[in-house]
């Protein structure tokens, strides 16, 4: 391989992995804040995405205001899904909480089915139109460069919410003990509240980056794939810890094209590409089985 | 009376843990429930605090029923509970522990109310960005103390403070909460510790199995001989 092409899937590699890492982040910060697998989060992803083709069609929006719409409509998605399908569970068992979830995102699916029909859609020709001019010159701007730029900023944005304000401090609080948060004069309801718009948000931003990314591959069981790799970028970076839902993001990518670049030329099918990145992500997990940034969590009595 | 508790009774499922239990707390004093483990002091508590919910009674605090009233929103009237085993949040750091406590407030009271907290916790200060799991236990309970000074209000309920402490420390944070109470603050405090609870309250309440069998001053309950039979092993 050559340097060229190592830099190009370096890239390739980045981009892939910070879409998995937003989408990673959403179900981190559910299960850290409520200890749920909240396994319609890949659906939330496609949701945003759909939102995406109708910011982009129906109104002819442009990339970055779609982008917005998308994410704000889906984080009201994501609240809706809170408060109608698990605030009630939240004293149920987690089987029944976990149940509810999948049906949720096969609602979503078939609803979504149902809504726009089965052919894949895709976003327009100039919807991602990068170019940047400073002066009389006009900078064209890599299509991966601005997704990663994008899934940097987003996570940065999330990074500083988490670790620098009181609402990221509760969100943290929340997830070691529950019990004491409301005797800080902290309402459990909205840091959950604002858990899922966070989650539901920068899944709809990834939604909106991988249609851009990977055109005509826009489907109603598109979050499916997604969704079960994330989760495993998250359980690999430490469930419950946002830096590791970035790194295992990261990783997942990584290796997802790497394999395929490192394999073909060697006569390893791509198609070995999941077997080969989840049985190395397997070893991770016998080897650290909390995870990279994961510790083991005391029995509070 | 700033708080009264009148015919209070909780139970978790078939378990009665509180079987019509009344006191009251003025303002500006200390009040002590003791007893012995499973006697319901920690239920009556967590009742005030509403982390639970009562089967039925009263609980008045200046002048307004609060019985049933969301944690959350107990801490805005103004009472604020340091939870039995401390609670802090052991992920956070010790500056962040206190910045969460007042989380309701205003820059410039919340700016106050932390250097203030710090001032009487001056251990705290030189460790504010130590994650709060490395403190020692003294100083874990110093920090939950110190967030309950952060949040605020005229009264201060604590569970068990003394709980897991080498006596030296209990005379320390007990000294402490004295001062506390001499600024100002009306404390509930919920011990096992009897000998040092009796002399730190002004009043004492004796609980037992979900009832109180005995109630009156401090100093007189003191020299009661069944409280020293089973409380003071004298």
């Amino acid at each position: 391989m050559d340097l060229d092409t190592l830099a190009q899937q370096f890239l390739n590699a980045l981009q892939l992995g910070s879409l998995y890492a937003l989408v990673a982040l959403g179900y981190t910060m559910v299960y850290g804040v409520l200890l749920l697998i909240n396994f319609a989060h890949g659906d939330i992803f496609m949701f945003g995405a759909f939102i995406g083709v109708f910011g982009a069609f129906v109104l002819g929006l442009p990339f970055l205001p779609t982008l917005l719409l998308s994410m704000i409509i889906t984080a009201l998605l994501g609240i809706t899904i809170e408060k109608v399908a698990y605030k009630p569970l939240r004293h149920a068992s987690r089987l029944s909480a976990v149940i509810t979830a999948l049906g949720v995102g096969l609602l979503l699916e078939n609803g979504m089915l149902a809504l726009t029909g089965a052919d894949p859609r895709r976003y327009p020709d100039n919807f991602f139109a990068a170019s940047v001019t400073i002066g009389d010159t006009t900078l064209e701007l890599s299509v991966r460069i601005v997704i990663i730029a994008v899934a940097l900023i987003l996570f940065l944005c999330l990074y500083y919410i988490v670790q620098r304000t009181k609402w990221g401090m509760a969100m943290r609080a929340i997830s070691y003990d529950k019990f004491a948060v409301p005797l800080m004069g902290v309402s459990q309801d909205r840091i959950i509240t604002l858990t899922f718009v966070l989650g539901a948000g920068l899944a709809a931003a990834a939604g909106i980056l991988w249609g851009v990314a990977f055109t005509a591959s826009l489907s109603p069981y598109m979050g499916l794939r997604v969704g079960w790799k994330a989760f495993i970028a998250a359980v690999v970076g430490g469930i419950g810890d946002i830096r590791g839902a970035a790194l295992g993001g990261l990783l997942l990518g990584f290796v997802e094209i790497f394999v395929v670049a490192l394999g073909s030329p060697i006569g390893i099918s791509s198609s070995y590409r999941d077997l080969v990145g989840f049985a190395l992500l397997l070893v991770i997990l016998v080897v650290r089985p909390t995870g990279l940034f994961g510790v083991a969590r005391r029995q509070k009595l | 009376m700033l708080f009264q508790v009148r015919d209070l009774h909780v139970s978790y499922g078939n378990i009665r843990a509180v079987r019509g239990v009344s006191f009251e707390v003025d303002k500006g004093e200390i009040v002590t429930l003791i007893g012995a483990n499973g006697a319901g002091k920690s239920t009556i508590l967590n009742t005030i605090a509403g982390l639970q919910a009562p089967d039925s009674g009263t609980i008045t605090y200046q002048d307004e029923p609060i019985a049933g009233i969301p944690a959350h929103k107990i801490v805005e009237r103004g009472m604020v509970l340091v939870p039995e085993g401390r609670r802090i949040f052991g992920n956070l750091s010790v500056y962040e522990n206190l910045r969460l406590a007042g989380f309701r407030l205003d820059e410039p009271v919340l700016k106050q109310r932390l250097s203030d907290a710090l001032k009487r916790f001056p251990q705290l200060e030189s460790r504010q960005h130590q994650r709060a799991d490395t403190l020692s236990g003294g100083e874990q309970q110093m920090l939950a103390v110190g967030r309950a000074l952060v949040t605020g209000g005229d009264m201060m309920l604590l569970d068990e403070p003394s709980m897991g402490l080498a006596p030296i420390l209990v005379r320390e944070i007990f000294n402490i909460l004295k001062n506390i109470n001499r600024d100002g603050k009306t404390i509930l405090l919920v011990e096992q510790n009897a000998h040092q609870a009796l002399r730190l309250a002004d009043r004492t309440y004796v609980l037992e199995t979900g009832v109180v069998t005995l109630s009156g001053r401090s100093a007189d309950l003191i020299q009661n001989a069944d409280v020293q039979k089973a409380y003071l092993g004298g």
